[in-house]
């Protein structure tokens, strides 16, 4: 463990706690939320077994063995590589992850074990990240490097040969036996850039002119050239790839981190009506998304048609109620997509509002801590980058559980941790790795302000 | 930075709270409407994989049952009177949900609705599901679809005292056994068989079809004029062989061309067509409308199965014209009527002018034997007085007698009846007939549909639906008189 470089004056409650006695007890607190994550687990997937056979699952000790294993292997790297991070990240997405393996067990065994494969690829990139990344300022030097991977991953499925349709949208690559969903870690190494290039620009995108009694950002076109080139890719993402919840997240992405660079409320207007102007044409344009609006505004009219997926998802909330039917004890298999975009729909089904919640606030738990990370560190690029993982984490649960809900119209796109798919399992990895990375480094190079 | 940081904090708490209260609203307010919604079979799976009581007949015959099998739903639903009965029984399908009394009565039979009596009720874990036992009577059933045969068309046969349904057929039907099956594949090919047929033999016509009601809707004309044009009872029509109507070039005319006339029971007992326009005519919009509304027009009958439709009755807009009027007195144009409805009209005839609410529920019984709930006989509609019921009814005697309804007759039992033959389209003709018997003590009302019977005359409902409706008066009156 690197001894902490400097050492600042302790200016918060709690007395003088400096790092090297913090770190331990966080990785204490750690540990713990870790183990029981592990015994949460056991027992969903033991209760999920019982409800579906009527007897334990076969190898339980075995299936317990590897996920300790895992479990820990997470939690050493962390110790290890980042002993001073936030400890509160790793055992809540871990936590989402065994739950979502549990409802993909209970809906699918076949996709349970590739997701077990994927858990283990997604930690070993999780300690690799760490083990790469020693410093996240490290990567601002590399950003048009990210800049050229993310637009390649997000446009590679259009490639001939390479792209895949599946379910009319073309968001897939097939190397061999692997597919992948480049978007998902396309959105890591976006923000990577976007976070290093506004950083740079901060000041000259904060400089405004008045325009009568308004304040505005002075319209340069080295401004407006990113702007418009962030929104042309969302399109063309939307268009040829037919994925509005990628196009979503990455315009919301771009226009997020924008403001939080410049504090312009004028450039989440201006997104704000950039989004509208190309809502709209691809409503006029385009049939899936208007199918899209008529099943978010009136699923009911074509509850065996169009609107049969999200009806189904409407039924299995409902049928849930408060405690939901129990693990394996519902129909969630009716709604299609249900270990993907849909899970969120089975868990309300079997466990109930009182399961959605935790959920929830779960994520808030995570977006909360996520942007404590961005609050305490004091390197502005670091500092862009933690709050705008946050945010591509947060709008993405929002966007999806959002449109299983019918809050917004549907655009499918994965549960972090939660929905199957390695691709995306994978990528929040990452990310929380890059999130626990900045974490560890603001809490070595300061006493750490919380408890 | 900070500033927007925590900005952006409130902004996705603010995201998240909207998500929290959609769950809660999908969860918590509209749980009971989502989950017991038609097209939600999840409750079904429920009900599939426990215990269900049984279906049984007046007379206790089983007409649904449940038995253990080894598959991964646990339990069979069997119908051994296979398709006899499934226009009253519906059906009872993991695919498809469930229809008929299996549909209206499933939260006793799965026990699902449980009577709270005792401390031990609410904590023993035992699944306490009801028999349903309905006011069926297997030997008026099976009368019925004996002789209505293979001929598209529905009986009903109702108490007219209490209103309990006796019988109720509709043909074509469907079998419900294939449809309980657990080889899902399977079930959905018998289905798809099912919808497929243009005969929609999963309709159950008795109390979900509506037709032209023809000539049997001159009972409601003239129980208006009974009621209340005392003028217009006495007052001869004049001999015609058809009616000439302002604002067409089209004549009502009489079937086959014949000449009528005379007073309302001539009228009534020939079923004079000119003389019922004339006599719609000279009672007005209004007055027809009323009586056909006090009738049950219009309105959802109160019966005790899923979705009954409504019989229909045209508004004022549609009875200003003398064509609009005298075809709506004799029950063509947009008047329609489901089978039961034109029951239930005989019903109020036969029952001192009041109409029962029409159950098909008898009582449920726990599995102890206990009487859990019992139907009570409630009055639905008042159209007639007494005294005018019993002047109808000598009408209605005078069709059997001397009219086109004698092979309805019984022999040693007065019937009273009424006939009615709908033309439909081209050369064909509904025919139809309601009766109640024996006249001076009714104890069972009938009304009997045969679709699109070749050659259109008044005969037709005389010679086609009369004798079923006979059939059935007769099995129904050979029963042991039950109460309710």
């Amino acid at each position: 463990m690197a001894p902490s470089p400097a050492r600042f004056p302790v200016r918060e409650r709690g007395g003088p706690v400096t790092a090297a006695v913090e770190a331990p007890r966080r990785r204490r607190t750690e540990l713990g939320l870790v183990l029981l994550v592990g015994l949460l687990t056991v027992g969903a997937l033991t209760l999920a077994s019982l409800g579906k056979v009527g007897q334990p699952p076969a190898g339980l000790l075995g299936l317990a063995g590897v996920m300790v294993v895992l479990l820990l292997a997470a939690h050493l790297a962390v110790r290890k590589l980042a002993p001073a991070a936030d400890p509160v990240i790793l055992p809540v997405a871990l936590l989402l992850n065994g739950l979502g393996y549990t409802m993909i067990t209970r809906l699918n065994s076949n996709l349970a074990a590739l997701q077990a494969t994927w858990t283990a690829v997604g930690v070993a990139a999780f300690v690799g990240t760490l083990l790469v990344v020693r410093r996240a300022r490290d990567l601002e030097r590399y950003r048009y490097t990210f800049l050229a991977v993310g637009l390649i991953l997000l446009l590679l499925p259009l490639l001939p040969g390479l792209g895949r349709n599946i379910n009319g949208a073309r968001i897939w690559i097939r190397l061999g036996p692997i597919g992948f969903q480049p978007a998902e870690l396309a959105k890591i190494v976006l923000a990577i850039f976007f976070a290093s290039y506004l950083v740079e620009r901060r000041e000259l995108l904060a400089d405004r002119i008045r325009v009568g009694p308004l304040r505005l950002p002075r319209p340069r076109l080295r401004i407006l050239l990113p702007l418009l080139a962030a929104w042309g890719v969302s399109i063309v993402v939307m268009v040829a790839e037919r994925d509005l919840g990628s196009s979503l997240l990455f315009f919301g992405l771009f226009i997020g981190l924008l403001w939080l660079a410049t504090g312009q409320a004028a450039y989440l207007l201006g997104g704000g009506v950039l989004f509208a102007l190309a809502s709209v044409g691809a409503y006029k344009a385009f049939n899936h998304v208007q199918t899209r609006v008529e099943t978010w505004l009136d699923p009911w009219s074509t509850a065996q048609g169009k609107g049969y997926q999200i009806v189904q998802s409407m039924f299995a909330f409902g049928s849930g109620g408060v405690t939901g039917t129990g693990l394996a004890l519902g129909s969630p298999q009716r709604i299609p997509a249900a270990a993907t975009d849909f899970i969120f729909a089975a868990i309300g089904e079997e466990l109930g509002l009182l399961g959605t919640t935790a959920v929830l606030i779960a994520f808030v738990l995570l977006i909360g801590s996520g942007l404590r990370i961005a609050l305490r560190t004091e390197h502005p690029f670091e500092k862009l980058l933690a709050a705008g993982l946050t945010l591509v984490l947060g709008l993405q649960a929002f966007i999806i559980i959002g449109g299983i809900t019918r809050v917004v119209p549907l655009t499918g796109i994965t549960l972090p941790f939660v929905s199957y798919g390695g691709s995306s399992l994978v990528a929040n990895f990452i990310l929380i790795a890059l999130l626990l990375r900045i974490s560890d480094q603001h809490s070595q190079a300061s006493p750490d302000r919380s408890r | 930075m900070n500033v927007q940081i925590r900005r952006l904090g409130i902004a996705l708490l603010v995201l998240f709270g909207l998500l929290f209260a959609q769950l809660n609203n999908l969860q918590l307010r509209q749980a009971g409407h989502l989950s017991n919604d038609p097209r939600n079979t999840r409750a079904i799976v429920v009900d599939f994989s426990r215990e269900r009581g049984r279906i049984l007949a007046a007379d206790g015959t089983v007409l649904a049952d449940s038995v253990p099998t080894d598959d991964t739903l646990k339990r069979q639903r069997r119908y051994p009177e296979g398709p006899l009965y499934s226009p009253v029984l519906g059906f009872f399908s993991f695919n498809f949900g469930s229809d008929g009394v299996e549909r209206q009565f499933s939260p006793e039979l799965a026990g699902r609705k449980v009577t709270i009596n005792s401390l031990d009720d609410l904590l023993s874990a035992t699944p306490r599901t009801n028999d349903v036992t309905l006011t069926i009577q297997p030997a008026v059933q099976k009368a019925a679809a004996d002789a209505l045969g293979n001929r598209r068309g529905a009986v009903v046969a109702v108490d007219p005292r209490s209103g309990a349904l006796l019988a109720m057929v509709s043909f074509p039907t469907f079998d419900p056994n294939p449809l309980a099956g657990h080889d899902l594949k399977a079930v959905q090919k018998a289905w798809n068989a099912y919808q497929a047929d243009p005969a929609k033999p999963m309709l159950p016509r008795a109390y979900r079809e509506r037709y032209s009601p023809g000539s049997t809707f001159k009972l409601v004309t003239a129980s208006a004029a009974i009621g209340s044009r005392p003028d217009l009872v006495a007052k001869s029509y004049p001999q015609l062989k058809a009616l000439n109507l302002k604002g067409t070039s089209r004549d009502l005319s009489n079937f086959g061309g014949e000449t009528c006339g005379g007073t309302l029971p001539d009228l009534l007992r020939i079923s004079c067509n000119t003389g019922f326009g004339q006599l719609g005519i000279d009672l007005g919009g209004p007055a027809l409308r009323d009586e056909a509304l006090s009738f049950g027009w219009n309105e959802r009958p109160p019966l005790d199965l899923p979705a009954p439709a409504a019989s229909s009755f045209p508004d004022l807009a549609g009875l200003r014209t003398e064509p609009q009027l005298a075809t709506s007195a004799i029950g063509q144009l947009d008047v329609s009527a489901t089978p039961l409805q034109m029951a239930l009209v005989s019903c109020a005839v036969a029952n001192g002018g009041t109409i029962m609410e029409p159950h098909v529920l008898s009582r449920v019984t726990d599995v102890q034997g206990q009487v859990v709930r019992t139907a009570q006989p409630r009055a639905w509609k008042q159209p007639m007085t007494a005294q005018d019921a019993a002047s109808l009814k000598d009408l209605m005697v005078g069709v059997v007698q001397r009219g086109t309804a004698t092979r309805a007759a019984v022999p040693g039992v007065q019937v009273a009846a009424k006939t009615g033959t709908a033309q439909t389209t081209g050369n064909n003709a509904h025919a139809w007939l309601t009766a109640f018997a024996p006249a001076d003590a009714p104890r069972v009302a009938v009304s009997v549909i045969v679709e699109s019977q070749p050659g259109v005359s008044e005969a037709t409902g005389g010679t086609i639906a009369a004798p079923v409706a006979q059939a059935v008066l007769k099995a129904a009156l050979a029963q042991p008189p039950t109460p309710g």
